[in-house]
């Protein structure tokens, strides 16, 4: 998946300037940065939920010359948050993401999403009474559904996702994140917009940090998740320590007034 | 009246009348339903009432009427429920319908006839007329329209002569809704009945009833209030008429003058007419010898 | 806009709706077959249903009177009934998905102003039109102007909210509100330029009837009416998409725009035809599908056919009460459904009300 030259502008503010963006199938990469950067403006803009200039590109394929229909069979976009306007039930809303003329054992998988979110036996409770946590994981499961496959003919499909963990207790963020690296691992691309940068450092093969509208820093999570990029773009210090068995960087935030113990 | 509805008018009298007589003599009608007060009227006054099974809404007088099933309003007529009461003749007044209600009620052979309505001592002659050739009275028509007639000739020269070349300006008041005036302009049955009664209409600008401005009331100074009698209590309800402030300054309110007529015997125009001519002409003028 | 959020009590709920709602829909057939059955037998006059049949089955032939209850004024009202109550409620409920409020109704863009408007002009000033357009139209002018005033109005309203190929249903709601505004000052000027009688139609007409149902208003209905429900399979996936919002519903691979474009379209047809021969009735398309809603859930595919086929028992049902209980004269049936309808609906809402303990 390509983008070249992203610019938006919303209202009289530019938002983005002329934003290169890549990621590669087989590999999840992350957009991090500041609120603000323009990260979930630059993931609408390649979903072509805002208007944009520049050139989108998912397997090759201008997306602007694409189908609703031929881009949902190539990704599938979760929302950061979805309010539904009638009391459909949760098994209702994953069956969504189903297309027409099936197979039996297509038909399946909502339920089998579901089990993979972490919410076996959910799909009769309606969707409004659940909590923001568990509707954010039944949208994931209705994405899903959608691409079940991450490779379907030799071509990869591309799951993207703003901000899949917001509101996710730390026992979910692990149970999306690991289902967001076996869908890699199993040829699809993973496209996500990220807050939690130890996360990212977890989960991420590649970091894509914005600021102000651009670019900043992109490569592996060692070479972007350094102090002097985040002191940077988030403006106080973060230093970043690496985990001793692996080298994984982690955040260890240093509170400017710090309790007295 | 535009030339246009004046021909129109009287095109559909000769062809109605045609009909009729058409009618009349294939066989006489015996189950009619009357449409309108004042063709229901006329039919009572041609003493043809055992043949009336059923009447409008609008159809209240004589008294006797109200025995009769109502088939609802003339102009939303339903036609199975005309059609229920097994008619063969249906007399009603200009405008009754819907259309569509009467072409199912001619394919059903009931016989329709259609009464012309205008506001006139000639239309209410002519309505007796087609009413008469309708139920197949013809002669008994002649004989009650002599008499309409020359009793309307003769109560409009008396009015004429109590006005004695003063005529009164009369408003005549719809309803007074939310403190508006609805008043009857020119080509409605409230400004006929005020020219027969030797009065003038004080509302001349425009046609049919609608909301008069206070100030347009102000100025149309009328000498007397004219309004449908709508029961309860006369005095306190006229007391509270001319204390809107559009009236205050007007002669009617000065000298209390508020004129209370039954509506259908006021607007029908049908054969009490010149009663009811001869009520407003006194209200108007006071007892004349 | 503000969204209603309803939430059925937990743990009554069925393993799945989809066959609950194939289940309702075999009884709503029962449903309008019996109600349709009764319509024909019931009426103000002392025609029997039964009487006809067995004079028929016998080779007898029926009465001219009976004949012309029976084939000219209540199976031509039947007919009307079943095309408008069908169109209200599937209007009704293809609007509520696409605006994503189950307050919405087909006035939202425009049919009820632009139909009223037209109706009125031609109730008014019918008789200043060229004679060639009056034999043209003959008793037809209020119903077929009130068609192409809904119609015209929508297009309007659609033009309005429709940039660079995306139709703003926010926009389209506001611009109903001004065009709304417009359409009730221009009949207010007809209004008070009507005379007497004509004002008396204007009411009547607002109140709805199919007391004027002739085969001349079913023959043409039924083709505008019909290619109108036509679409609703194709559209049920999209509207069900549509509540997860516009950009989410594109993501799972609707066209959008196509929806809209169906929705508005087929649904100025359904309600311009059902307005224009049967005048104003209200509350069948929000009482109808907020009931299955109430029943089966959400899902547009089995909520388009039963709102088609309750709406249509429903309004048959409003018909013979507006036709019998003041018989021989009838109540306009736009009375029947208010006086009906509206008590239900609230009855809904205060049971829900307490049930949920807000």
């Amino acid at each position: 998946m390509q983008a070249f030259d992203i610019e938006v502008v919303l209202g009289k503010s530019q938002v983005l300037n002329g934003v290169n963006f890549t990621a590669k199938p087989g590999e999840v990469t992350a957009i991090v940065g500041p609120n603000g950067s323009g990260k979930t403006t630059l993931l609408r803009a390649m979903t072509g939920e805002i208007p944009y200039s520049g050139k989108v590109l998912l397997n090759n394929k201008n997306v602007a010359g694409l189908k609703p229909w031929q881009l949902a069979a190539l990704r599938g976009v979760q929302p950061q948050s979805t309010t539904i306007a009638f009391p459909f039930t949760v098994l209702e809303i994953v069956r969504l993401g189903l297309t027409a003329g099936l197979s039996a054992a297509e038909k399946e998988l909502p339920l089998r999403a579901l089990e993979k979110v972490g919410l076996t036996g959910f799909g009769n409770r309606m969707y409004q009474d659940l909590s923001g946590g568990e509707q954010q994981r039944v949208q994931l499961a209705r994405v899903l559904t959608q691409i079940w496959r991450p490779v379907v003919d030799g071509a990869p499909r591309w799951l993207i996702l703003d901000e899949p963990v917001a509101s996710l207790d730390i026992g979910h963020q692990f149970t999306v994140m690991d289902l967001t690296r076996d869908f890699s691992a199993r040829g699809g691309g993973v496209v996500a917009v990220m807050h939690d940068l130890n996360l990212t450092a977890m989960f991420a093969d590649k970091v894509v940090l914005m600021d102000a509208g651009h670019i900043a820093a992109q490569g592996s999570p060692q070479s972007v998740l350094t102090d002097a990029n985040l002191a940077q773009t988030y403006g106080c210090p973060l230093p970043v320590c690496t985990t001793p068995h692996d080298g994984t960087p982690f955040l260890l935030p240093q509170a400017r007034h710090a309790r007295v113990t | 009246m535009s030339v246009f509805s004046r021909l129109y008018t009287t095109s559909s009298l000769l062809i109605v009348a045609t009909m009729a007589s058409h009618m009349a003599l294939a066989q006489p009608a015996s189950r009619i339903v009357t449409v309108g007060g004042s063709v229901t009227e006329i039919v009572y006054a041609l003493d043809q009432q055992d043949r009336i099974i059923a009447r409008d809404t609008t159809s209240s007088y004589p008294d006797q009427v109200a025995k009769l099933p109502d088939i609802g309003y003339a102009r939303a007529l339903s036609p199975e429920g005309v059609l229920s009461v097994a008619p063969d003749l249906i007399i009603a007044i200009e405008g009754a319908g819907p259309p569509e209600t009467i072409d199912v009620l001619q394919s059903a052979q009931v016989g329709f006839v259609s009464v012309p309505e205008v506001f006139t001592a000639d239309g209410i002659v002519a309505k007796i007329r087609t009413v008469g050739a309708a139920v197949d009275q013809v002669q008994a028509a002649e004989v009650l329209v002599t008499q309409v007639a020359s009793e309307l000739t003769e109560a409009q020269n008396a009015a004429q002569k109590a006005a004695n070349g003063d005529p009164k300006k009369v408003l005549f008041i719809l309803s007074t809704q939310g403190g508006r005036i609805m008043a009857g302009g020119t080509n409605t049955a409230a400004d006929g009945i005020i020219h027969m009664a030797g009065g003038i209409n004080a509302v001349t600008a425009f046609d049919g009833y609608k909301p008069l401005t206070d100030e347009a009331v102000t100025i149309a100074a009328p000498d007397v209030i004219l309004m449908m009698d709508r029961g309860g209590d006369h005095g306190a309800a006229a007391k509270e008429l001319l204390a809107m402030p559009a009236l205050i300054p007007t002669p009617a309110a000065q000298n209390g003058k508020v004129v209370r007529m039954n509506g259908l015997h006021l607007l029908g125009f049908g054969p009490r007419t010149a009663s009811a001519i001869t009520e407003l002409s006194q209200a108007l003028y006071g007892e004349t010898n | 806009m503000s969204l209603t959020i309803e939430m059925p009590k937990r743990g009554s709920l069925p393993v799945d709706r989809r066959v609950q709602a194939r289940q309702l829909t075999v009884i709503l057939v029962a449903l309008l077959a019996a109600t349709s059955v009764l319509s024909l037998a019931w009426g103000a006059s002392g025609t029997s249903l039964w009487g006809a049949l067995v004079d028929l089955a016998a080779g007898r032939e029926l009465s001219r009177l009976d004949s012309i209850v029976l084939f000219d004024i209540r199976l031509p009202r039947l007919c009307l009934g079943i095309l408008v109550g069908a169109s209200l409620a599937v209007s009704g409920a293809v609007m509520q998905g696409l605006f994503r409020n189950p307050l919405a109704d087909p006035g939202i863009v425009g049919v009820s102003a632009g139909a009223g408007l037209a109706a009125i002009s031609a109730i008014v000033l019918g008789a200043f039109l060229p004679p060639a357009i009056r034999d043209l139209t003959g008793n037809y002018l209020v119903p077929v102007s009130a068609f192409f005033g809904g119609w015209g109005s929508t297009l309007i309203l659609y033009r309005v909210s429709t940039r660079r190929g995306q139709t703003s249903v926010a926009t389209m709601l506001l611009a109903g509100i001004a065009l709304g505004a417009l359409a009730g000052a221009l009949s207010g000027i007809l209004v008070y330029m009507a005379d007497d009688n004509q004002l008396r139609d204007l009411t009547f007409w607002g109140m709805g009837s199919l007391a004027g149902a002739t085969w001349t208003k079913v023959l043409a209905a039924t083709p505008i009416v019909l290619a109108a429900l036509a679409v609703a399979p194709f559209i049920a996936r999209g509207l069900n998409g549509l509540a997860l919002g516009e950009a989410a519903a594109g993501h799972t691979g609707i066209s959008v725009q196509r929806v809209k474009n169906i929705s508005i379209l087929s649904v100025a047809a359904a309600t311009g035809a059902a307005v224009a021969v049967a005048g104003g009735i209200g509350f069948i398309g929000i009482v109808v599908p907020h009931l299955l809603r109430l029943a089966t859930g959400p899902d547009h595919h089995s909520l388009l056919p039963n709102a088609a086929l309750l709406g249509a028992s429903l309004l048959l049902a409003a018909d013979m009460i507006a036709r019998t209980v003041i018989a021989p004269a009838e109540l306009p049936i736009g009375i029947v459904t208010a006086v009906l309808g509206a008590p239900v609906f609230l009855w809904i809402l205060l049971k829900r009300h307490g049930a949920m303990g807000l």
